[in-house]
């Protein structure tokens, strides 16, 4: 038995699908160019640190170079969560019969619908890399590389994520709701588009910050994905450097593993 | 390890399955041999798609065994459903893929190498008649055309036994011909074995053996017509000149019973021709009938049995009666002035 064709298999129809898909497209593309050019390029002068003249932090990178990675993460957070929908979708239409029948191992097939998920993600958030030049963070080809790795591994610990949640979502239309009630949540308490200033100590945080953001922000997996991709673009760390690849890591084992004890039970 | 040539193409021994308090499957028990054309009939909800999916490895059995080719579907299921094609009820095409697409998806994910695979799409696909439609996407087809990629679908790995589960479903009469005419053609060019389950009786006289279930049980196995001879009855419908004929016609021997031509008890009145029709035993029974009575009719014609008329005496009621579900009985209320229907 094949089972490197039946990952291929499945992999390739994740993407045939979401390239055909033109509202994915649409998405990826408008979502970017949202985040960087209205909201980044309009909070850009009121990001210096300065509140009513008073300066609380300096962060010596511009609003948008900020934004930036966030963006990245937030794009690919979408779009992989969203081609979890592939999941319900099968199984509303027959055609998890199909591959349930399949001499295909339940862990390939789960591998190349997550890998296919990653793939297009990947893709997603290349595309906002590609707004690079625009908002000044320059790229190198190490820069490019170790990015790319990051969000590869992001990508696939958050499709994994869709998933799971997919697994236990019945229509699609609860999926919608629940991918606005998830992801803006998520993306807004990372740390994505106000920083929580690494210069002060744990004590000093919590008395800029109310502490349940302070807790919220710390305990949400995507701030420390969004934090290594700022390492890598533009060299800045709110947090420890070596919690972004082990939290992303993390995130990948974790919720592959749920996602398939869930297949294997269908 | 299975051999070849002496195994059963699928073997199920004793096999039951419970969903919540209805038991789908008691104890069902069957042999179908290779290159053999099986029918399972019954009405809805008779657990035919139970048994399938107990096949095709979605549901496990409670209790009992289920062998494909020798392997044990719960043990060896990898070996087991790379001999199995499969076309379900309900649609399982992608439809956001093209037909192409669809067979091309099917091949890799049973490891069909890539020459080959080519190959066999080509040839499947002017079998099903989809060969100008190959670069379509599915939901541009007709619900026909998509049941025929199914069938075509389901044999482009090297599948031994066909499972079709209610493979006509919502097709029109003409659909349905040519569905079967492919997989004759098939059948034909493959020495495949075929499981096809269906509740349309004329569906299953062109196959070679015919499983009747019910209620989850197995009630009778054999060819059409072994099944008729043993529990199908002739009928032997004729209009008299007079209604003297009635009394010969009830007292001769192989005559059953007699009912007239509205299926209630004959009755005589008057010399009016009428029609009646006697239940026989066999033909012989007719011949008889037609040489003793012969100048005093007016019609005389010989009704063969039919599978409906078996399944009529194995279970005391119609396959349709039962296959049409409540709302169907609902829907058919008003048009019979709100009297309900049996």
């Amino acid at each position: 038995m094949n089972v490197l064709g039946a990952i291929q298999a499945i992999w390739l129809r994740e993407v045939m699908r979401s390239v055909r898909d033109r509202g994915q497209l649409i998405g990826g593309v408008s979502r970017p160019i949202l985040w960087v050019l209205i909201l980044g390029i309009g909070l850009n002068p009121y990001f210096r640190g300065e509140i009513y003249g008073e300066v609380q932090f300096i962060v010596p990178y511009t609003y948008l170079q900020f934004i930036f990675p966030a963006v990245i993460t937030l794009n690919m957070l979408y779009t992989a969560v969203q081609s979890a929908v592939s999941v319900i979708w099968d199984r509303e239409f027959g055609f998890l019969r199909e591959i349930l029948v399949s001499p295909a191992p339940r862990w390939a097939v789960l591998l190349g619908k997550v890998l296919g998920g990653a793939t297009v993600a990947l893709f997603h958030g290349l595309l906002v890399l590609s707004l690079a030049y625009f908002v000044n963070v320059p790229l190198n080809v190490e820069r490019v590389l170790s990015g790319l790795a990051f969000m590869a591994l992001f990508a696939f610990g958050v499709t994994s994520f869709g998933i799971v949640i997919a697994n236990r979502l019945k229509t699609f239309e609860s999926f919608g709701v629940f991918s606005n009630a998830v992801i803006l949540p998520l993306y807004f308490t990372s740390a994505s588009i106000f920083p929580i200033d690494p210069a002060l100590t744990r004590a000093q945080t919590r008395v800029v910050f109310p502490e349940w953001l302070v807790t919220l922000v710390e305990w949400n997996p995507i701030t420390y994905a969004v934090d290594a991709l700022r390492g890598v673009f533009i060299n800045f760390h709110q947090f420890d450097p070596r919690m972004g690849p082990l939290v992303m890591l993390g995130m990948a084992v974790v919720f592959f593993i749920i996602a398939l004890m869930d297949f294997r039970k269908a | 390890m299975p051999e070849p040539s002496t195994t059963p193409m699928v073997s199920v021994q004793n096999v039951s399955k419970r969903f919540g308090r209805t038991l789908a499957l008691d104890g069902v028990s069957l042999e179908i041999d290779k290159g053999e054309t099986y029918a399972i009939l019954g009405p809805n909800g008779s657990g035919k798609t139970t048994l399938i999916h107990i096949l095709c490895t979605i549901h496990g059995a409670d209790s009992g065994t289920a062998r494909i080719g020798g392997y044990d579907v719960r043990t060896h299921s990898r070996q087991a459903r790379q001999r199995l094609g499969v076309v379900f009820q309900e649609p399982s095409v992608d439809t956001r893929l093209t037909v192409y697409e669809n067979l091309d998806f099917h091949g890799r994910i049973y490891g069909v190498p890539r020459r080959l695979r080519r190959q066999r799409i080509e040839e499947l696909l002017e079998l099903v008649e989809l060969a100008d439609w190959r670069d379509h996407l599915v939901r541009a087809l007709s619900k026909g055309m998509q049941r025929r990629l199914e069938i075509g679908r389901a044999l482009v790995h090297d599948a031994e036994l066909l499972v079709l589960d209610e493979p006509t479903v919502g097709l029109d009469a003409q659909s349905r011909s040519r569905m079967w005419q492919h997989l004759a053609e098939l059948k034909r060019l493959r020495n495949l074995t075929v499981l096809v389950t269906t509740h349309y009786i004329e569906e299953v006289e062109s196959t070679d053996r015919v499983c009747v279930v019910d209620r989850g049980k197995v009630l009778t196995v054999g060819t059409p017509r072994e099944l008729k001879e043993r529990h199908g009855r002739s009928k032997v419908r004729l209009t008299t000149r007079d209604a003297s004929v009635l009394r010969v016609l009830s007292s001769a021997e192989g005559v059953l019973e007699v009912r007239d031509s509205n299926d209630a008890p004959p009755w005589t009145d008057g010399d009016a021709p009428k029609e009646y029709v006697a239940h026989i035993e066999d033909g012989h029974v007719a011949e008889r009938l037609l040489a003793e009575l012969g100048s005093r009719l007016v019609t005389f014609s010989v009704e063969q049995p039919t599978l409906e008329d078996v399944f009529l005496d194995l279970t005391g009621r119609g396959l349709r009666d039962s296959a049409s579900g409540t709302r169907d009985r609902l829907a058919a209320t008003p048009r019979s002035g709100g009297e309900p229907i049996r």
